[in-house]
């Protein structure tokens, strides 16, 4: 039988993570998916990633796919696709269903990073076709180039179901609503933020009662809940939908090493059933390694410290490197992970409702309950200055782990400092230049240049625009408010793209003066 | 790790609920009242409910309806869906023609 | 917990435990059933092929299988409130080869001694019956009055009829020991309890061993592996149970439309554990390769699982039912060699008889404990 010294199942973001830092000292190594592309969900996410440049924040995760199989290339690793790995024995042997034969291998170790599958709801008429799980319609437009419906009603409120909201407007398709059963956001504010200033409704305690339709969907009734998740009689509402989208979480892939015997447990903070292991991913049977989803849902920054870390684990488990190598490794990879895991999304915060930023600021619960920041709300944070001439507004409110602002602004105007949770705050002795380049480089789009001094009576407002088409210079149309409310006319003045930005262009519009701090977008008349 | 587990156990008497027709596991059609029903029956583990009813036995393996049923099931039992262990999971992993499972190269 | 004694403790919620607690409780028997797994009928009850059949049968326990064919089965769905899914369609028990054809002969004259209608067919007639057949068929051995049922909903159905008779089922609760008390089995101890009873029927498949080793009591049993794989849905083919001479595989279509199939690879006495009956890695694919030789037709048919059971592999490949006089107050039903769910009602009803009326209405001397001699 043939035998590797490693067999990586899954050629996702962690999969592919653990088989470069294996094959990089010397191993034997083969990595097997069934889907026909690798990279896993990274060729789905075309938003920019947090975190910090070691976790490749800013980048788009498409890229971060590419790169990563660019790396894997160079370091030896194979990988075949169209490969369905549909058992895992005794012994560490596997059958891969590869074309139309099954063919046994086995591994000296094995890395299982299976990843995740989407989470479903029930409600009347859940069965009915154009109900999809989010992760379907990522698939559908960002790898297929395919418009799962024209009108979408979203249900879940995590970074899932917000981002992916988000990618649907981009592929033109209209979000009716965003809809959660849960009191308040779940996801990130700043992705909230996004949508609520391009109009998108925020029904927070309310949930999907009914998909209507016959042999389809045509239309969603949703209704408030009490605080026993009862519907509350009265409180319907309907929309117009052909497509109902669920982002209710993900549930670990770990049937494989349920079947190999692995010690597992069920842990709700993981999203499911996971397998026991140790901190760098070896579970109770010896050789068979985990990491990413599969392990306890996370997301694909994380997914990727957890694969080198399995990957370094393994190599020296069987002799390819020696522990003092491997502790030195792991202690850097564990650094990495422990602040990607800090802030107020961090696992020790889930659940919790935090009322004051780690900097004293209260939290916006506008933010969290309707989606946007309340206008008098956004002056108490660091990222919001008021100074003559051009400047940044940086409506960044939570402590999440990011920091690509800092390092982009060519005159040091923004400081997080050491630790990457903290909110951005403007220096007040440097000068800004208006060069744009934090606007571009704030994955959650919550930078913003200002300059209320442009024109008399009025300011012009730089912010970040991620849809198609562009409009063009000295475009006339509507200033829309953080709650997506059209405020006033407004005039496109300048439209900046660059290489340094990624297809994030900068609009800058003119509004009038009194609107300088309260037009967040831009829709053409 | 086997839990004893006295299946004399008094359940709340049996109330259908509107939405008991609600199909939970698409691929064998079991609708939500059923697999309540089975509680009653004395089917207190998600193996059993699984063997009694074919709930996550058809195409798609349990992936979409596991967690489904097992809300179901310790909203029955009174316990939380923690308490339940998920079922065995069997090779082979995706559905496989016997022609193809057939046709082993080593 | 509740009161730990009963007229009768069943070891082992299995499908013969589960009834011989039911044909107990309906004499009217307060009855306690313990199973170590955390679910009923998680041994052999669930992982098996699901024959209702007579021929091929070893003489000694065809009685058995005679009697419940014909007074159990037919009636069980509606006694049980559970649609056990039995069908009646016969069973065939293919051949390829003159080998096989002889084999099968010598199988059907010794049902046919016992009275049972078995013939001998040709491979026409084999498909006269079931169209589906390849043309390697040659000939069969043929029991219209075989049959399949459903093993998991006869074994839940069972537990299910017998805990609303009064019955307390418990789940979880490992059996180490029995304890005689002024020489009589009268407790059994488990991990964390003891309980007592006036009888013990002792049905733990192949952990009976281990159990009746405590009362000094030996069953020549070993465990060998059987797997099975079942398919996807199929529109309705044919209903007979099929079984070959070659043992190449056993099966059929059920109810609800997937094809059941249980085979060997011819390792099933030397397989491997990690504490679950995992499958090997090359079973499956020789059970598909066998089926597939016989009918062509269901290659496209897709696999959706697999699984693998232990057989309590009696020496003589009959199961020892029968009271222990050595141990009074101790019955013993175990031993079934992997064709138990075909007999268990008739079994489960013998055992009630046995605790009730001190004797049973089929003679059951030959599956007695004390059978084993050496051969000269």
């Amino acid at each position: 039988m043939k035998r590797y010294d490693l067999i990586v199942v899954g050629a996702g973001p962690s999969g592919l993570s653990a088989a470069i830092e294996a094959a990089k000292k010397g191993m034997n190594v083969i990595v097997f998916d069934e889907n026909a592309k690798p990279g896993g969900q990274l060729f789905k996410q075309i938003h920019k990633f947090f975190g910090s440049k070691e976790h490749k924040a800013k980048i788009r995760g498409f890229k971060i796919g590419e790169d990563l199989l660019k790396e894997a290339e160079d370091a030896g690793v194979q990988v075949v696709l169209n490969a369905t790995v549909i058992g895992l024995y005794l012994d560490k042997e596997i059958t891969v269903r590869i074309g139309d034969e099954i063919r046994h291998y086995k591994g000296d170790a094995i890395i299982v990073a299976t990843g995740a599958s989407e989470n479903m709801v029930t409600f009347d008429g859940w069965t009915l076709p154009g109900v999809i799980g989010a992760g379907a319609a990522q698939t559908m437009m960002n790898l297929h180039g395919v418009q799962p419906g024209k009108k979408v009603l979203m249900l879940g409120s995590g970074n899932v179901g917000l981002v992916v909201s988000y990618q649907l407007m981009q592929a033109g398709c209209e979000v009716a609503a965003l809809v959660d059963a849960a009191p308040r956001i779940g996801g990130y504010g700043v992705h909230a933020a996004k949508l609520a200033r391009c109009g998108v409704p925020f029904y927070l305690s309310h949930t999907i009662v009914k998909a209507e339709g016959e042999d389809r969907v045509t239309g969603v009734t949703i209704a408030k809940v009490d605080q026993n998740w009862q519907t509350v009689p009265g409180s319907e509402k309907y929309f117009d939908a052909d497509t109902i989208c669920l982002a209710v979480g993900l549930s670990p892939m770990s049937q494989l090493l349920k079947m190999a015997g692995c010690e597992m447990e069920d842990n709700p903070k993981k999203g499911g059933q996971v397998p026991l292991c140790d901190k760098y991913g070896e579970t109770s049977v010896k050789g068979i390694f985990v990491a990413g989803d599969v392990s306890g849902i996370e997301e694909a920054s994380s997914a990727m410290i957890e694969g080198r870390m399995a990957g370094t684990a393994a190599a020296c488990e069987l002799g390819f490197m020696n522990e003092k190598e491997r502790d030195e490794k792991l202690a850097a990879l564990e650094e990495a992970l422990e602040s990607l895991r800090q802030g107020m999304f961090g696992p020790e915060n889930k659940g919790k409702l935090l009322k004051k930023t780690d900097e004293g600021c209260d939290i916006s619960m506008n933010l969290l309950e309707n989606g946007y920041l309340g206008e008098e709300e956004v002056k108490q944070y660091p990222g919001v200055t008021k100074t003559i001439g051009i400047h940044p507004v940086m409506e960044c409110t939570q402590n999440i782990p990011c920091n690509p602002c800092q390092d982009a602004c060519p005159k040091n105007c923004i400081k997080i400092g050491e630790n990457i949770t903290s909110l951005p705050a403007v220096d007040p002795d440097a000068q800004c230049i208006g060069c744009g380049m934090c606007v571009a480089a704030c994955s959650g789009q919550a930078i913003f240049l200002v300059n209320e001094q442009f024109e008399k009576d009025y300011a012009s407002v730089t912010l970040p625009y991620e849809f198609l088409p562009l409009p063009e210079k000295g475009a006339e149309g509507k200033a829309l408010d953080r709650s997506g409310n059209e405020v006033c006319r407004a005039e496109v003045v300048e439209i900046k793209t660059s290489k340094a930005f990624d297809h994030t262009n900068l609009l800058t519009i003119k509004v009038p003066v009194d609107m300088a701090m309260k037009a967040r977008f831009f829709r053409a008349s | 790790m086997n839990t004893i587990n006295d299946r004399s156990k008094i359940l709340k008497e049996f109330v259908p609920a509107n939405d008991d027709d609600m199909i939970i596991c698409r691929c064998e059609e079991i609708t939500k009242g059923e697999i309540r029903r089975a509680v009653h029956d004395g089917m207190f583990t998600l193996t059993e409910i699984r063997r009694y009813l074919r709930t996550g036995m058809g195409l798609c393996q349990g992936q979409t309806c596991s967690k489904l049923v097992r809300g179901i099931v310790a909203r029955e039992l009174g316990v939380s869906p923690a308490e339940l262990e998920p079922a065995t999971s069997r090779a082979p992993m995706r559905p496989t023609e016997m022609r193809v499972l057939g046709k082993e190269v080593r | 917990m509740g009161n730990r004694c009963a007229d009768v403790i069943v070891i082992g919620g299995g499908i013969i435990g589960n009834a011989a607690a039911y044909y107990l409780a309906k004499r009217g028997c307060s009855v306690i059933v313990l199973e170590k797994s955390d679910h009923l009928g998680d041994g052999g009850s669930s992982r098996n092929g699901g024959g209702v059949r007579q021929s091929g049968r070893d003489k000694r326990e065809l009685p058995l299988a005679m009697y419940g064919i014909k007074n159990l089965w037919p009636t069980l769905s509606e006694e049980l409130e559970t649609d056990v899914e039995y069908c009646q369609d016969g069973n065939l028990r293919l051949g390829k080869t003159e080998e096989h054809m002889k084999i099968l002969s010598g199988l059907a004259e010794n049902a046919q001694s016992c009275g049972l209608d078995v013939r001998m067919i040709s491979g026409e007639e084999v498909r006269d019956i079931c169209p589906y057949l390849s043309d390697e068929v040659i000939g069969a051995s043929w029991c219209p009055t075989d049959g399949h049922a459903n093993p998991m909903l006869a074994t839940l159905g069972f537990y299910k009829k017998a805990r609303e008779l009064g019955v307390r089922f418990i789940t979880g609760e490992e059996v180490t020991a029995i304890r005689k008390i002024r020489g009589k089995a009268r407790q059994v101890i488990t991990k964390e309890n003891v309980y007592e009873g006036e009888n013990i029927i002792l049905a733990a498949g192949l952990k009976s061993r281990e159990i009746a080793d405590t009362v000094g009591v030996d069953i020549p049993m070993q465990p060998a592996l059987l797997e099975c794989l079942v398919t996807e849905a199929e529109p309705e083919m044919f209903g007979q149970m099929l079984g070959t001479a070659e043992a190449d595989f056993y099966g059929h279509q059920t109810k609800h439309g997937s094809f059941v199939f249980g085979g060997s690879s011819n390792f099933e006495g030397f397989n491997k554990d990690n504490g679950t009956p995992v499958n090997s890695s090359i079973t499956a694919s020789c059970i598909c390769r066998g089926i597939m030789k016989y009918f062509p037709s269901l290659s496209d048919a897709k696999i959706v699982r697999t699984w693998a059971g232990w057989m309590d592999l009696c020496a003589d490949k009959v199961p020892v039912i029968s009271k222990m006089e050595e141990v009074p107050g101790l019955i013993l039903a175990c031993g079934f060699s992997g064709h138990g769910f075909g007999i268990a009602p008739a079994v489960g009803e013998q055992l009630s008889e046995m605790v009730v009326d001190g004797s049973t209405a089929l003679d059951l001397t030959a599956l007695r404990y004390d059978r084993f001699q050496a051969k000269i």
